[in-house]
Formats: structure tokens, sequence, C-alpha cells
């Protein structure tokens, strides 16, 4: 299945899920966006596809790479580790944050309720990530060191690079 | 840090070449006279070159692309009217400080590729096509040969609105806002259906957001629209006189990936999108870099 045979509406993430697992089956897809930027360079992301109803990419990371506390507005996404471990984390207010490790063949969905981060665990990791509606603006959280949580509205584009230290906590 | 691929900047010898004509388009001193028009007072620092320079700085901008002023009209004069101006424009934009590149313009009331390849391999950034020209199949079909040269060299093609009809008792708003906007629309739906089929690999700037026709694409689907509105990654949108909220709407529909600086200055300002530092790096810079081809563009 590629994105020429998905139904004509936005997918759910189920479906996201589907999608992810049989891109993966697909190097010829992806496989030649897949490159490691020299250290100090962002990480290394391309759009594989856009449309009026999905969104995919694929995104490379090194151990450094961390999203930020972030969720993606009203659209649902999948996500699935093709090589290497991401890790992938759930903020608890008041108490240690849930973490989980993701790595090569597992994958993760999840909802527009849904807010994580991830960080690339393993050298050379990559992972194939799918969003409908297509990503547009996300809710972007820092977490003060008294615990405070605070959101900011930013465009798609902020998901691709770290916001300051205190979003890190 | 950025690039604004849309301004315009009257030199010294186009002004002349204006200057010198007897019948619209013409200036008389700073009026110009345009058909179908009221006489318009033309802001002569609005085209000083020092004081661009500081506009340029100010905003950011390391580098701008000027372009004719489409709305003259004067690509759709006959060639033996076009063409002193076209070579004036050409001659005069050539000669502007690094700072700046220009997009090529040509003559459409007769298409001769062999002007337009000698202009575009003398430096300049790419072809600017009035969207007058580009309405349809027929607009396209015109002018392939020009299109063909654009993509044997790798260069963008620039759609800019051209002249808009005579409006009665219309205000100054007017144009920008109708039959601007409406030209734009009718180009970039022409290229999805007759441009994009036959000139696979030509990367195109759709100026002022194409008049924000990718908007429309659920009505596209809708009416039987191919391919799910999936987004051509070689087609641009410009972002002259939009700010936040149409920005913001385009940005839904088509991605961040393909939208791209323009100011059209001296008639308007770099936007504030409020979309944030990593959205404004982007369109300043990472797109253009892509678009125009330059060292350092990002690959797809």
């Amino acid at each position: 299945m590629s994105w020429e045979s998905l139904p004509e509406r936005f997918l759910d993430k189920r479906e996201l899920r589907a999608l992810v697992e049989d891109l993966a089956d697909r190097p010829d897809l992806w496989s030649h966006h897949i490159a490691f930027g020299e250290t100090g360079e962002a990480r290394h992301y391309a759009s594989l596809h856009r449309d009026s109803f999905v969104d995919i990419w694929v995104i490379c990371w090194r151990p450094e790479d961390d999203t930020g506390w972030h969720d993606h507005d009203v659209s649902s996404g999948a996500v699935r580790v093709i090589a290497g471990t991401l890790l992938e984390s759930n903020p608890r207010i008041g108490g240690a944050h849930v973490e989980t490790l993701v790595s090569e063949g597992e994958s993760l969905a999840f909802g527009p309720e849904h807010i994580h981060r991830i960080n690339g665990q393993a050298e050379h990791s990559v992972s194939i990530h799918a969003y409908s509606p297509p990503l547009w603006r996300l809710g972007q959280y820092s977490i003060s060191e008294d615990g405070v949580m605070r959101r900011a509205s930013v465009s798609y584009a902020d998901e691709l690079r770290q916001v300051d230290a205190e979003a890190l906590v | 840090m950025g690039i604004d691929v849309h301004q315009h900047i009257w030199t010294a010898g186009f002004v002349d070449s204006l200057r010198g004509r007897a019948k619209p388009p013409f200036l008389d001193g700073w009026t110009l006279y345009l058909d179908g028009e009221a006489p318009y007072e033309v802001n002569p620092r609005d085209h000083d070159l020092d004081h661009r320079l500081a506009f340029n700085r100010e905003h950011d901008l390391d580098l701008a692309l000027v372009s004719l002023s489409s709305p003259l009209g004067i690509e759709h004069l006959p060639p033996e009217d076009a063409w002193p101006l076209i070579d004036a424009y050409h001659q005069g934009a050539l000669e502007l400080p690094a700072s700046f590149r220009a997009w090529a313009s040509t003559c459409v009331a007769e298409i001769d590729p062999s002007p337009t390849a000698k202009a575009l391999d003398s430096g300049f950034a790419g072809l600017q096509l009035p969207a007058t020209a580009l309405r349809d199949a027929a607009g396209y079909a015109r002018v392939a040969p020009l299109l063909d040269l654009l993509e044997d060299r790798d260069l963008p093609l620039f759609v800019h609105p051209g002249p808009a009809a005579a409006c009665d008792d219309a205000p100054g708003w007017w144009p920008a806002v109708v039959p601007y906007v409406q030209q734009m629309h009718a180009a970039w739906y022409a290229f999805r259906a007759f441009g994009r089929p036959r000139h696979p690999r030509l990367r195109v700037c759709f100026a002022l957001l194409a008049g924000l026709a990718p908007l429309h694409v659920e009505r596209f689907i809708a009416r039987g629209g191919s391919s799910r509105g999936t987004v051509d990654p070689d087609a641009f949108l410009e972002t002259s006189s939009y700010g936040h909220q149409a920005i913001d709407a385009i940005t839904r529909v088509v991605g961040i990936e393909v939208v791209v600086l323009g100011s059209d200055a001296p008639y308007a300002s770099p936007p504030r999108t409020l979309l944030g530092e990593a959205a404004d790096h982007t369109i300043a810079v990472t797109n253009p870099a892509r678009l125009l081809d330059t060292k350092g563009a990002v690959p797809r």
C-alpha cells in the first residue's frame, strides 16, 4: 500500500499505523532520503509526500536530537522505527515522565490528545512519520524548574528543532 | 539572512526608456500613463537604489530578486515596442549591486525563444511571465518553448500579475485585490492542468500566494480533480502583500516547504508571519534557496 490507494478522507491513528508499517516495507520510497549530518547540524528530515489528507516524513536521528514536548493540534500520527531506537516520553505532572523505547520494527500511534517528546536514542536511528490531517500548527510546551507547564503555538516547522533548554526539563 | 524573490526597481535606463515613448505605457516626468487607467504619480524614492538598499538591510534581506513591472503590459506589446523596454530593464537589472539578482522578461505577443535564451545565459535567476499569458491551455502551449528553455537550464519560472482590465471609478486597491488575484488563481490551476504535465521538472513560483488558489483544493477534489490534492513540491508560492492569516491558511493546505518570501517592494513590505522563527527561516532562506537552486539548498 502507498498513499495513492488511501481513502480520500482523514485517517485515524490505527490507519496511520498501518500506513507507516506498510511504508517500512517500501524502501524504494524512502531509502534515498536517509542521511546523517556532520556533528553540530540539525537532524535530517525529508518530506516523502503531502496531500490534502496525510503528510509523510522520514527523519534521521542522532542521540542528541530532541523534539521537546509538543502536541499536534488536530492531527493524529504514527511513527515506525526503521533503524535504531527512539525514546518517546509523555509528561507526568508532579511525577516521573513516562518513557517508552521504540526500536527497529516497532511503531507508535497517537491521537490529537497526545503530548510527547521524542529523542534519538541509538546512533543512526531512522523513522517514518505520518500525520492526518497534515501537520499545520503544534503546541510546544516548556516545563519550568518549579514544574509549571507553558504552551506556545508554533508552526510544524518548529517540531524539527529544539526550543530553549527549559523545554528539555 | 533572507532572500526576497519579488521586488521592483526602475533603473535610470528603464525610466528613460519609458519617458521616450509617446503612447502608453509611458512616463511624463514621474507621471505614469497606462491604457485605460488614470495617470499615476510615481514616487521617485520608491526606485532610489540607496533607499532600497537601506530597506533591504532593515528587513535583513541579503538578496533581493527584482523583476519587470508586468502590470504595465510591456510583455504584451508588439515586439518592436516591447523589446526596447525589456532590453533597458535587462541592462539596468544586471548592473544592480551584488545584493540583487533579477528575473528576465520577454515579449509574449510573439514568442521567440532566442533572445530569452540569450538573456537567461547572461546571468538572470530565471524568467518572469505575466499571468495574463498563462490563463489556460492555449497560454501554456504558446509559452512552452520558453518553459523548455528554463527546464533545459534548471532555472525557475516566476508568474506575476499582468495588466488589469480597466474598471471605471475603481479605487486604487482594486487591481491588486480583484484582477491580479483572479489572474493568479487561473494561472495556478492552468499550470496544474496544462503546465505541469508538459514540464515535469520545472520549478515555478507564483506571486501573491497564487491569489490563494491552493485554498480551493477541497473544491478541486470534490469536483473531480485528481490525485488527492497532492502537493507539487516544485510549485512555490510567494507571500507578497499577505500576512499571518493568509500565510497560515496556505501552509495548512500545502505545507510550509513551498512558501517563499516575497515583499513586492516598493509596494509592500515583508510580512510578519507570527509562525515562529523556524517557519520564518524556512520561508526566507531554505525554500528560496531550493527555488533558485542556490548553494546549500535542501534537497527533497
